[in-house]
């Protein structure tokens, strides 16, 4: 009976771990469960791990047949994020299995995964879910004989020097990244059905897919520009995913090592390793380009307060403040193309907000003279951002009766024949009465 | 096996044991090149050991750092001295400080030369020779033994020996299992391969700690011990060789290097020679440096640490061969460089590397090379060897060298390891002639047309065929040598707005070629027809002029698709095009109907006005008069009271038009109607009266 | 025969004037107000037919009016003409009396309809 009190300790201690888990208000959480094939992993990509908890990540590392690992108990996730780098994993131990890692991403979580040459179906059925189809011979690899990675001790230029980065500040960086990338896996083709996969980093014209070591005895399944060699997702619930088809891209051997692309004579003296997965790291981790939209506010020009009813016709302003999360706090987000629909069943009207730079966006624009229930719709879809979806209901009403002109001057000779009419009643009574 | 003689100690007698391992046959393992420790690993230590605020962390990280500083033999530029030997000494100092960190403490001093008085030294060496007497945990032990040796090493003054060596002997090697494991103590279950490392290294200074000699039968045991342990031992297929534990949190790299570290301590300083399998230590030596730059201070502390204990040991020095670059280029004239050192970089004793034979990786043909002797070059210290006086060609190969030593004294500490496969790429700059893509009239053979290509460069043709035609790329590819060579990618491209189709291109020996027959390949083309451009690629690894050329477009023409033909399969939209502003949208409002200019109505008005003028005018002209008008005043009075009131409806109505609603209106005319019908009736039944009478009259 | 029916028109014309002129004084002046109404609305159908019937309430509104006042002054001739048997019982001043209650409710609809 003395572990009563005991227990209720421990269940309220907790309480502070819950406050550091995702939410609404903290985008970014920071329990990160990192799963490896065996830990030498942890040691030989440890120069990416250190900028992972540099950040402030919690990182738990597990062998990914560890019979204990879960990612979630008593209903409650347990991590805030998911780092698989376990290529060779044929099934996961504990309470993990496929199922498992898609409900943790469709719960709004994000994850890593890498893959590598000689990855298990389990990897690739996995990443086929995110949207990405890897080569479906095992021992493929991916070749370039022309964008290789210059090396003493690599001859069968498997080790791609890659600089075919996607053009976004918000997914890497606003620093460009100068050395090419270091590159040694599997390549994957993008499902051309799934509209919220794009490439980041992608092979050059002359890669194409293969195993080195026997020769090609019918064309290659992948080739050319169509190869991603990492991809990244945005699920409709903003949940990011990234998969990359090299496990040795993350390693610190890559981190370190100079640069020089064949058939070019620029040596760098670090590859743009570190910087690209930094910085990509920091997006699915939603440090970058995470949005939320706050204080949605309209009114009749002039006036403070929001009607309940708008008139046709009537001027009105709307307005929207919009924040980044920058990793510890929410900044103005500043953008010249958020857009506003005045919609009903089509919109009728669509404007682009103008920002203050403070984060306020606000436009102004004339009622339609058409009635009925409207929405104020902010549909905000960037590459590399969060999909802002916002809708407000306001009806409109038409002119009331008494909100016409009061005298129609096209009616003026009506007007004058009616009084003249009383007019000549009243002189006529008058008269008849009293002629003689 | 047959009986070995036993050796004396001391003797260091490597050469049973080089023996053993030279006389087997090389192992067959996949070829490999491991480089030893560079200057990479320097800067990789001086990054991952700096110093925060003044100190590495504990005593035990400190002591980490400072051995992995010796051992690479880097300067410590910061000085941590002075914290450093203040906190051992501190520790030191204490009676009550744990033996944990009392070893750390001296082996910190030590290191760092600190001062501690002999007094002090006296007073610890007397503490930890007590506690091995009562001690039931395997680090207890380590730690209190560990510490003793320290003081020893540091100032051989101070007494240090163990009067119940042979006691203390005994109670370590009781935790030992039959399996070559130890246990960490008599009341935990479980064995661990890493407190087997640790148990050798406790045992080696018990010995080097004893005032009576130990018994051979005691030392023999445990070397049965260690040759069990290495029953265990776990490889890769690229010949490294590591041992594993299943205890949970401790690597391989970690149990390895502990068994190692016990290996070698207990082989320096027990009597006889300890035989182990062949190739071990080598495979043991190669398993560290295939970790390369570790990322973990631990883990690089463990892995130099292990190094120099292998190569300061006395059970054999492992020489390594390594091409600082497998990559060698004909068209450069590069020449095949070889360099044999120690583990950790240091020079290696005189000899010679010969290059036993040379082979095309895969193949089971005749080796290329055989017998060749490398040229030593003082200079670099590196081994060379021209390629181009011999006839080697450009390819994949795999060279085995052996290294012979010159002195056979140095036989017996040094292990070489037999013969070292490593993989060679041999690259060179390939010819391509006789490039030509020509349209074939498919029945007939003929050309239709054929144009000159200048593969490598640019090129830019244009072409167009029909389904009945064919299309033929053909060229010519030789090594410097004028051998035929396959490229591992030979791919034609052609490439459609909304398709792609990829084939191979064949050979014959040194032509290539490849024909497209457009009237069999009519529905893999889905039927599109258009300008579809040539795309080129041909690369080799040991290709250095690869290239992926557009060679220029033709237009094909197909058959229209019939009902049931096959779609193309959609391609990826661009992401930038799918998310972007959309245009903007402004509701264009009902016109309002067209009203008349307000000057008509108004003109409109006056006219309107114009009847009741005229109706004045005509009363005026009938004659209107106002003869009846009742002149008595009461009757009077209701007549103006009657019209009055009618004028007041009348107004009210107005006012009805101008502002007031019909519930006001209503009931002001109610008051209103109810006081000129009163009124009303007087004046006419008055009036009524009067005309009656008139009519009667 | 030309010369004839225009002889006979003048002659028609000049014996329906002079028949006119017999009627009494107080007739005369309800006919001047039924052409006053009459002309009104006829001026109206023509500001209507040049520029739409946009307030199409105020048109008839206007129209009624003088429409409705023209019948009911018709109505007040009929009843207080001597000459006519049918209301000879009928005192001139309740025809009157009606006349005016009926003006009065036509005004009140007028008024509300103009807008």
């Amino acid at each position: 009976m003395a572990r009563s009190p005991l227990i209720l300790v421990a269940l309220i201690s907790l309480i502070p771990l819950l406050c550091h888990s995702f939410s609404p208000e903290t985008p970014t959480g920071r329990r990160i469960l990192v799963l490896v094939d065996d830990l030498a992993v942890k040691s030989s990509q440890s120069l990416y791990f250190k900028s992972l908890s540099s950040r402030g990540y919690e990182l738990d590392f597990k062998l990914a047949d560890d019979p204990k690992i879960a990612l979630q108990r008593y209903g409650q996730y347990l991590y805030d994020g998911l780092v698989l780098f376990c290529p060779t994993v044929e099934r996961f131990g504990g309470s993990i299995d496929q199922a498992a890692i898609l409900d943790f991403v469709d719960s709004g979580h994000d994850l890593i995964i890498a893959a590598d040459v000689q990855s298990s179906d389990l990897i690739r059925e996995i990443a086929t879910e995110c949207g990405a189809d890897f080569d479906e011979d095992p021992a493929a690899m991916v070749i370039d004989h022309i964008n290789y990675a210059v090396s003493e001790n690599e001859g069968d230029h498997t080790v791609i020097a890659s600089d075919n980065l996607i053009k976004s500040d918000v997914i890497l960086g606003s620093s460009k990244i100068e050395a090419p990338v270091l590159f040694q896996g599997i390549g994957h083709s993008l499902n051309p059905a799934n509209s919220l996969v794009f490439k980041v980093l992608s092979a050059s014209p002359a890669t194409y897919s293969a195993n080195p070591k026997s020769k090609l005895s019918s064309p290659p399944a992948l080739t050319g520009s169509a190869i991603s060699l990492v991809s990244v997702m945005q699920a409709r619930n903003n949940a990011r995913i990234l998969i990359s088809g090299s496990l040795s891209m993350f390693s610190n051997r890559f981190f370190r090592s100079g640069v020089q692309k064949a058939q070019s004579s620029t040596k760098h003296e670090k590859s743009g390793n570190e910087q690209f997965l930094t910085e990509i790291s920091k997006w699915v981790f939603h440090e970058r380009g995470h949005l939320k939209a706050v204080n949605v506010k309209h009114h009749k020009v002039g006036e403070e307060d929001e009607p309940a009813v708008y008139r046709i016709k009537d001027d009105l302003e709307y307005s929207v403040e919009i924040y980044e999360w920058s990793g510890s706090s929410w900044e103005p987000y500043v953008a010249d193309d958020v857009q506003v629909q005045f919609y009903m069943m089509s919109p009728y009207v669509l404007k682009t907000l103008t920002s203050d730079k403070k984060g306020v966006y606000s436009t102004s624009f004339k009622v339609p003279d058409v009635y009925g229930v409207f929405q104020f719709k902010v549909e905000y879809e960037k590459l590399g951002y969060t999909t802002l979806s916002l809708s407000k209901q306001i009806p409109v009403r038409p002119f009331k009766h008494n909100e016409y002109e009061r005298f129609i001057p096209a009616a003026y000779p009506y007007y004058g024949a009616a009084f003249s009419m009383m007019v000549g009643f009243f002189l006529f009574s008058f008269v008849h009465l009293y002629s003689k | 096996m047959a009986a070995e003689p036993r050796w004396g100690s001391g003797g260091g007698a490597a050469a049973l044991l080089l023996l053993l391992l030279v006389a087997a046959a090389s192992i067959c393992h996949a070829a490999s090149n491991f480089l030893p420790v560079s200057d990479a690993h320097r800067s990789a230590a001086l990054e991952l050991f700096a110093p925060v605020d003044g100190s590495f962390g504990s005593l035990e990280e400190t002591s980490e750092a400072l051995q992995s500083f010796d051992i690479l033999g880097i300067e410590r530029r910061t000085n941590v001295r002075g914290s450093t030997c203040s906190s051992a000494v501190e520790v030191l100092g204490s009676s009550s400080s744990p033996v944990k960190d009392v070893f750390y403490a001296l082996k910190v001093s030590s290191l760092l030369k600190c001062d501690v008085r002999q007094s002090q030294l006296e007073a610890i060496a007397s503490r930890l020779k007590s506690v091995p007497s009562d001690a039931s945990s395997l680090n207890d032990f380590y730690y209190s033994i560990g510490g003793l040796v320290l003081i020893k090493n540091q100032i051989p003054v101070v007494d240090v020996l163990l009067e119940d060596a042979d006691k203390v002997f005994q109670a370590i090697k009781a935790l030992s299992q039959s399996d070559g494991r130890w246990r960490y103590s008599s009341d935990n279950p479980v064995s661990s391969t890493y407190a087997a490392g640790m148990a050798l290294e406790t045992l080696a200074g018990v010995i080097s700690l004893a005032s009576n000699e130990i018994g051979q039968s005691r030392i023999d045991a445990v070397k049965n011990d260690i040759l069990k342990l290495f029953d265990s031992i776990e490889k890769y297929d690229d010949g490294t060789f590591y041992f594993d534990e299943k205890v949970d949190g401790v690597g391989p790299l970690a149990t390895t290097s502990s068994v190692v570290q016990g290996l070698t301590a207990f082989a320096s300083t027990a009597s006889g020679r300890v035989k182990l399998p062949e190739d071990n230590i080598l495979g043991l030596t190669k398993y560290f440096l295939s970790i390369g730059i570790p990322g973990d201070a631990k883990e690089f502390f463990n892995q130099v640490n292990s190094l120099s204990c292998l190569e300061n040991s006395r059970v054999s020095v492992p020489l390594i061969l390594a091409l600082p670059a497998t990559v060698v280029s004909l068209t450069n004239k590069d020449k095949l460089k070889v360099r044999v050192t120690t583990a950790l970089g240091s020079r290696s004793p005189p000899l010679k590397v010969k290059l036993v034979r040379a082979f095309i990786s895969g193949s089971k043909d005749a080796s290329v090379i055989e017998n060749q002797e490398l040229i030593f070059d003082s200079e670099g210290a590196f081994h060379i060897l021209d390629l181009l006086p011999t006839s080697i060609d450009v390819g994949k190969y795999t060279f085995v060298f052996e290294i012979v030593l010159q002195d056979s004294e140095d036989a017996k500490v040094y292990v070489t390891g037999g013969q070292t496969k490593v993989p060679v790429y041999i690259s060179a700059i390939i010819k391509i002639e006789n490039a030509e893509i020509s349209v074939l009239d498919s029945d007939l053979g003929s050309v239709d047309t054929q144009k000159k290509l200048n593969l490598g460069k640019e090129d830019d043709v244009s072409l167009a065929a029909n389904h009945l035609q064919k299309l033929r790329l053909s060229f010519q590819l030789s090594t410097p040598h004028g051998h035929a060579f396959k490229p591992h990618q030979a791919i034609l491209k052609l490439k459609h707005e909304k398709a792609e189709h990829i084939f191979l291109v064949g050979n014959s020996g040194k032509k290539f070629q490849v024909i497209l027959d457009f009237l069999g390949l009519v529905e893999k083309f889905f039927y599109l027809s258009g300008r579809y451009d040539i795309q080129l690629s041909i690369g080799d690894a040991v290709m250095e002029n690869s290239f992926c050329q557009d060679l220029g477009h033709v237009e094909l023409d197909l058959p229209e698709a019939p009902e049931k033909a096959p779609r193309p399969a959609a391609q990826p939209d661009d992401p930038f095009s799918k998310y972007g502003p959309k245009a903007e949208i402004s509701h264009i409002f009902r016109a309002p109907e067209k009203r008349p200019s307000e000057n008509l109505s108004l003109a409109f008005l006056a006219l309107t006005l114009l009847p009741f003028l005229g109706f004045l005018v005509g009363l005026l002209k009938l004659g209107v008069n106002l003869k009846n008008f009742p002149s008595a005043p009461v009757p009077a009075m209701f007549a103006i009271l009657f019209h009055v009131g009618i004028g007041s409806i009348l107004a009210l109505y107005a006012l009805f038009w101008l502002k007031l609603d019909l519930f006001t209106t209503l009931k002001a005319l109610g008051l209103l109607g109810v006081f000129v019908m009163f009124v009303g009736h007087r004046i006419l039944s008055h009036l009524a009266s009067t005309s009656s009478k008139l009519k009667s009259a | 025969m030309a010369r004839s029916t225009g002889e006979d028109a003048q002659a028609l014309f000049h014996s329906l004037r002079s028949a006119y002129a017999a009627t009494p004084k107080n007739l005369k002046i309800i006919d001047l107000y039924v052409a006053f109404a009459v002309f009104t609305a006829l001026i109206q159908v023509a500001y209507m037919a040049m520029v739409g019937s946009f307030p199409f309430n105020s048109f008839l509104s206007g129209i009624l009016s003088c429409t409705g006042t023209a019948v009911l002054a018709v109505c007040l001739r009929i009843q207080v003409n001597k000459e006519n048997k049918e209301f000879k019982d009928l005192p001139p001043e309740r025809a009157y009396a009606d006349f005016v209650l009926c003006n009065l409710v036509l005004h009140l609809v007028i008024m509300n309809f103009l807008g």
